[in-house]
């Protein structure tokens, strides 16, 4: 319970820090939205008046005060660009990125465990050859890059999947494939390594010897076992994958928290980015809180400081 | 024996590689047309057409001198990157292995959020509270790169922590400081060289998908992710604008790779202790799963 309560002590720093830090950083050295927002030859009156509307004509405190006022009411303001409430701009967008992330995670852990077990089975055989080259294309291609190839060959070579936006589960699939190919190659090469040293122990040649049938053995006994440090590398992983989620957001053009934070970006909606970066810290935040209890379940020896 | 002279080949091969890329880099300025040079006449040529061996992209500039333009922005922006990670990497490392529990503490959470915060939506955020140039470029590089490289020194200085001649020094009166640099400082210096190469790959990576946003080196200044971005639009009329960038790019890393991995085997042979980046971590875990299975689960 101790543990528990720190880590959500620390949680809660870390978010509020970051918060406080985004928000002056954009206030004190972006440029001026109303600038953007009205045309090039807009008069000062109309400047002046978009000034007031977005409250940028008020010192940096007033709007910080504005700012945490709303946060406490559970508003996080109206975005510049869009003229609407940023909460409602960016939840369904989280949204959209989470079930992207985890999509992929369930794809790269899937051919983790499959391929991983594989070649620990046996580290000369096809698969293992074959999913050695896959790591290695995986590591050093960027995620962007196979975005793009996915494209020109499912998308406009055999017309099979749509190539961007986001109406049906076919356009999950590309993005999803995509970022799996990044998380895979760590996981994969951390689970057939623990499966390795698995095989090695006892309870395996009994199993053998009760006559489990091979799946069964793999797959159920020595696969418990070695989750554990792949536990671990999905923990390390997270920030990863959900900064690459961002990145495949924007190549499949697909409405998620990435492509909103790049829209924020070019119409310096200082509102807006900073919902989406609270938000997607809190998201952060709370994911590796979850990672971090769960491997406690697991692991109970692991304690706070205990796990180095 | 064998896993020794294995390394040393994929050593030999991957510097060999490396090399080349780098001569490219440096030769192309002297040998290519200049990679700005427009020519709309022979505008989008696939490769192997006549003077131009990788083709042309939409302004009819010559993609192999644009490669190799790309080249030498990139790698002297990674190699910048990497210098500057891994030494903000290796002082958060030492402090955070210290015994001041306060600092630790500090720098121990600084690099958990580092770790959990995707570096996109951070470049985001200071690209658009400044604006995207070289120098902030090179600082997104090294903010984005610090944390994993801290980590793996921290398990360093914890694992060498226990040590005898670090409690011999202690024992003899040395401050935290001199400890730390003096005494394990040495320690780190094979570990630093096996993830030089592999932090310089996540760097060529990064530069590339910070310029496709948007956000790293600004056109016309050719860079692989710029091209990536500008042959993005050409997806359906012509594949080369994006495969070949990509190509150059992910045959760079896996050279890089190579390197690093050459090097750990190496050093491994040498020492007998891993020091790969990505296995480090889970040397506690993998203990303790084989402490749990010793333990008496047999599931």
């Amino acid at each position: 319970m101790r543990f528990f309560l720190s880590r959500v002590a620390q949680a809660l720093v870390i978010v509020s820090g970051i918060t406080v830090s985004v928000f002056f950083m954009l206030r004190f050295t972006a440029g001026d939205p109303a600038r953007i927002r009205g045309n090039l030859f807009s008069t000062n009156e109309v400047l002046d008046e978009y000034r007031r509307q977005f409250g940028t004509d008020r010192t940096v405190f007033q709007q910080f005060a504005t700012f945490l006022n709303g946060v406490i009411h559970g508003s996080l303001g109206n975005s510049f660009r869009y003229q609407e409430p940023v909460t409602g701009l960016v939840l369904p967008a989280l949204r959209h990125t989470m079930l992207l992330g985890m999509t992929a995670l369930l794809i790269s852990l899937s051919l983790a465990i499959l391929l991983g077990t594989i070649s620990a089975r046996n580290p000369r055989g096809l698969v293992a050859r074959a999913s050695g080259v896959l790591a290695i294309f995986g590591q050093s291609a960027p995620l962007f890059w196979i975005g793009l190839l996915l494209i020109s060959l499912f998308s406009v070579n055999l017309g099979w999947l749509p190539s961007g936006g986001f109406t049906s589960w076919k356009n999950l699939i590309l993005p999803a494939v995509t970022l799996a190919m990044n998380i895979l190659p760590s996981e994969m090469r951390v689970l057939s390594a623990s499966v390795k040293a698995e095989l090695d122990e006892d309870y395996v040649r009994t199993a053998h010897a009760f006559g489990l049938a091979r799946w069964r053995v793999y797959f159920v006994h020595v696969l418990r076992n070695a989750c554990l440090p792949l536990l671990t590398v999905v923990g390390n992983d997270m920030g990863m994958l959900l900064g690459g989620a961002i990145v495949a957001e924007v190549v499949f053009n697909f409405p998620g928290i990435g492509t909103l934070a790049l829209v924020g970006l070019n119409a310096r909606d200082y509102p807006l980015l900073q919902g989406v970066t609270i938000v997607a810290a809190c998201t952060f935040v709370l994911v590796n809180l979850l990672v971090d209890l769960l491997y406690t379940v697991i692991n109970p020896r692991v304690r706070l400081g205990g796990a180095t | 024996m064998k896993e020794k002279y294995r390394g040393r080949g994929l050593l030999i091969f991957s510097s060999i590689l490396m090399g080349l890329i780098v001569v490219v880099g440096l030769l192309g300025p002297f040998l290519l047309v200049d990679p700005l040079d427009q020519d709309l006449i022979s505008a989008m040529k696939p490769p192997f057409s006549a003077h131009h061996i990788l083709g042309t992209d939409p302004l009819g500039r010559d993609i192999l001198s644009r490669i190799a333009s790309g080249a030498r922005v990139s790698l002297i922006v990674s190699i910048l990157g990497m210098i500057g990670s891994l030494t903000v990497g290796t002082i958060m490392g030492l402090i955070s292995g210290a015994r001041n529990r306060w600092l630790a503490w500090a720098s121990d959470r600084l690099i958990d959020v580092q770790m959990a915060f995707p570096y996109i939506l951070l470049a985001i955020v200071i690209v658009s509270a400044t604006t995207a140039s070289l120098p902030i470029l090179i600082l997104l590089m090294v903010l984005a790169g610090w944390a994993s490289a801290a980590r793996v020194i921290r398990s360093i200085v914890l694992s060498e922590r226990p040590k005898d001649y670090v409690k011999a020094a202690e024992l003899v009166g040395a401050d935290q400081k001199r400890v730390l640099i003096r005494y394990i400082g040495p320690t780190l210096v094979p570990a630093i060289f096996t993830i030089a190469p592999l932090q310089a790959s996540a760097m060529i990576v990064m530069e590339a998908t910070l310029s496709f946003l948007g956000l790293g080196v600004q056109p016309p200044t050719p860079s692989w992710g710029g091209m990536l971005l500008e042959g993005k639009v050409y997806l359906s009329e012509a594949w080369w604008l994006t495969t070949i960038p990509g190509i150059a790019i992910a045959i760079t890393c896996a050279a890089l790779i190579g390197i690093g991995e050459g090097l750990s085997v190496k050093l491994r042979g040498d020492r007998r202790r891993r020091v790969d980046p990505s296995q480090s971590e889970t040397v506690n875990a993998k203990s303790n799963s084989t402490k749990l299975n010793s333990g008496g689960d047999k599931s």
